[in-house]
């Protein structure tokens, strides 16, 4: 089934952050909005949150563990050599090691953390609701399957009073997103 | 770039692919023959490849001081530049990392470096050598400034794909693009992960040419082995960094026209970075020769007073000195600093400066050390000076590639601070 959207594209971004903040006061469920650049208060009214940070600091811990560990047993247990009189375990010399490792090792798993979560692959086509909306335009998209007709009009009303250029409608069979 | 080059573009071109081709015949020299071919000795083992190893390392420093620190700092500004600064770094990080490969002689061995169960014991590389630490440091930043660069790109390549009218623009930016479509899912995961990934590259950048130092810093070579390196290192290669992007900046305003963009303050700015880098400069290299005063140990002093102040590295001494210390003082000028010829000459000046003061280093120490049997001169040879010239025109070829095909700017960036969207608020 081809599932509707109703699209307003805005010039502005106040009247952007209006006519969301109205849409929710008549609890019109928002789909997605689309912006040219990060806009805070978008975060703040679609209670849109990252735990990427939390996954980073635990792919950073588990990186301390992981080469402290492969450094004890390749330094102590697999083939121990005396470097300069030093200990086998010479704990000191092996911090620099394991702070750029665990670097390396956040930056490789933030990464593909971020990839896979936001589906963003090299190649891959997402759905544009509106190509304008990664030059200069703002958009939001409202999801109009299961409302009636003279609900989706009036998103398209409410849009139009905030200071919306354009209103449109859109079909879609697939959404890759 | 949504417009043809001039015919300087072209020219441009051409010299910087002649000058990567000679590099790469000296390159083919130097895997097919073998070092000998360098002017390198048994005294003298670290010749200018490690020189320009140490410029380029410092030289990549400047895209992710740049964006981090300022970023951190909040200075807006940053925005119009930091991406060709970004730019800079990655070409520069891999130049370097070039030099270190083909000093080990048989670079088709280069994997003994990593550290995996292999049938040769297992014999682990040595964890507590500053080497191995360079070398897992270097990874470890070529990975990050690219990964932080091309985070910053994406939105911007998303933006020529949906604006460009040619399909193979499209295609091929639809592919680099990655599907990015300015949702609010991927703006806030974007934000965070460039939180995440300039809050450990601000670590990677004091740490990176902290460990360069210590390749020197850990050796018993008269004028090595002091704990003034790091810092001194750290401060010297933002030096030089800020220098080339100067150098870049000045030079691409001129020809693009983007006096709009990256104003006559914002190149304010960074002179003014760089006269008080330069101070701090000034300062390390007085310590240096004070402390080897001060010490009294008579191997430093020789070094200090007799082998650069005066004798036969003269030059490069005086060179570094008045490069990076006396004529970067220029930028108290106001006149100067206005002057897109001032800032070119004096950030050129900081350029070659800098490269003094890293063959003050490295050479002087080697060539006149504890025993007078073993002391040598050296002078480079035409390889040598071909891979470094190859370099050279391998950083201009690929930054004339990047401006003519990638924005210049942070085209999302500059967005934000540029007030589309805001006409309201103004």
């Amino acid at each position: 089934m081809n599932r509707t959207f109703k699209i307003g594209i805005f010039d502005e971004e106040g009247k952007f952050i209006s006519s969301i903040k109205s849409l929710q006061e008549k609890e019109f469920k928002i789909y997605d909005v689309f912006t040219p650049y990060p806009v805070h208060e978008v975060f703040h009214l679609l209670k849109r949150k990252s735990r990427l940070p939390t996954a980073a600091y635990f792919f950073g811990l588990f990186a301390i563990i992981a080469v402290l560990a492969f450094l004890y047993y390749t330094s102590v247990i697999s083939w121990p050599i005396v470097y300069g009189g030093k200990p086998f375990n010479s704990f000191p010399s092996f911090i620099v090691v394991t702070i750029v490792l665990t670097i390396f090792t956040v930056t490789i798993a933030s990464l593909a953390t971020f990839s896979a979560r936001s589906k963003l692959i090299p190649g891959r086509e997402n759905t544009i609701f509106d190509h304008r909306a990664t030059d200069d335009k703002f958009v939001i998209v409202v999801n109009t399957d299961i409302l009636d007709n003279s609900k989706s009009e009036q998103i398209a009303t409410l849009m139009k009073e905030q200071g919306a250029v354009e209103v449109l409608d859109k079909e879609f069979e697939n959404i890759n997103a | 770039m949504e417009t043809t080059p001039g015919l300087w573009w072209y020219i441009a071109f051409g010299i910087s692919s002649l000058a990567a081709i000679f590099g790469f015949y000296a390159i083919y020299i130097t895997v097919s023959q073998g070092i000998g071919t360098w002017g390198v000795n048994n005294s003298v083992g670290w010749g200018w490849e490690i020189v320009n190893f140490v410029w380029w390392i410092g030289i990549g420093h400047a895209g992710t001081a740049f964006s981090i620190f300022l970023l951190i700092l909040r200075q807006r500004w940053r925005t119009s530049i930091n991406r060709a600064a970004e730019v800079m770094t990655v070409i520069a990080v891999m130049l370097a990392a070039l030099f270190p490969a083909l000093h080990m002689g048989r670079v088709w061995l280069a994997f003994y470096i990593f550290p995996y169960p292999n049938t040769r014991g297992p014999l682990w590389v040595n964890f507590n050598s500053p080497l191995f630490w360079d070398f897992i440091a270097i990874t470890a930043y070529l990975l990050i400034s690219f990964s932080f660069w091309y985070l910053g790109i994406l939105p911007d390549f998303a933006t020529i794909r949906d604006r460009t009218k040619s399909k193979i623009k499209k295609a091929v930016f639809g592919f680099f693009g990655m599907g990015w479509t300015g949702s609010s899912h991927h703006w806030i995961r974007f934000e965070s992960l460039n939180f995440i990934l300039g809050g450990i590259a601000a670590v990677l950048v004091v740490s990176v040419h902290s460990i360069v130092s210590t390749d020197f810093a850990v050796g018993i070579e008269p004028g090595w082995h002091t704990t003034l390196f790091p810092p001194y290192f750290v401060v010297g290669a933002i030096f030089s960094g800020f220098a080339m992007v100067m150098t870049l900046m000045v030079i691409v305003r001129k020809i693009y026209k983007l006096t709009d963009y990256v104003t006559d303050n914002h190149m304010d700015a960074i002179a003014r970075i760089l006269v008080f880098i330069s101070l701090i400069m000034g300062t390390a290299y007085s310590t240096e020769v004070f402390i080897a005063w001060y010490s009294g140990n008579e191997y430093e002093m020789f070094t200090f007073f007799r082998n650069r102040i005066t004798g036969d590295y003269t030059i490069q001494f005086w060179g570094m000195i008045v490069c990076n210390a006396l004529i970067p003082q220029l930028f108290w000028f106001r006149k100067v600093r206005r002057s897109w010829v001032g800032l070119l000459v004096v950030s050129l000046f900081i350029n070659l400066g800098m490269w003094f003061e890293r063959f003050n280093i490295v050479v002087t120490s080697l060539s006149k050390d504890f025993l007078p049997s073993n002391w040598v001169s050296y002078d480079p040879t035409y390889i040598e000076i071909g891979v470094y010239v190859g370099t050279l025109g391998l950083f201009a070829a690929a930054i004339l590639l990047f401006f003519r095909y990638i924005p210049i700017m942070a085209v999302s960036e500059v967005k934000s601070v540029a007030n589309i969207g805001n006409k309201k608020e103004d």
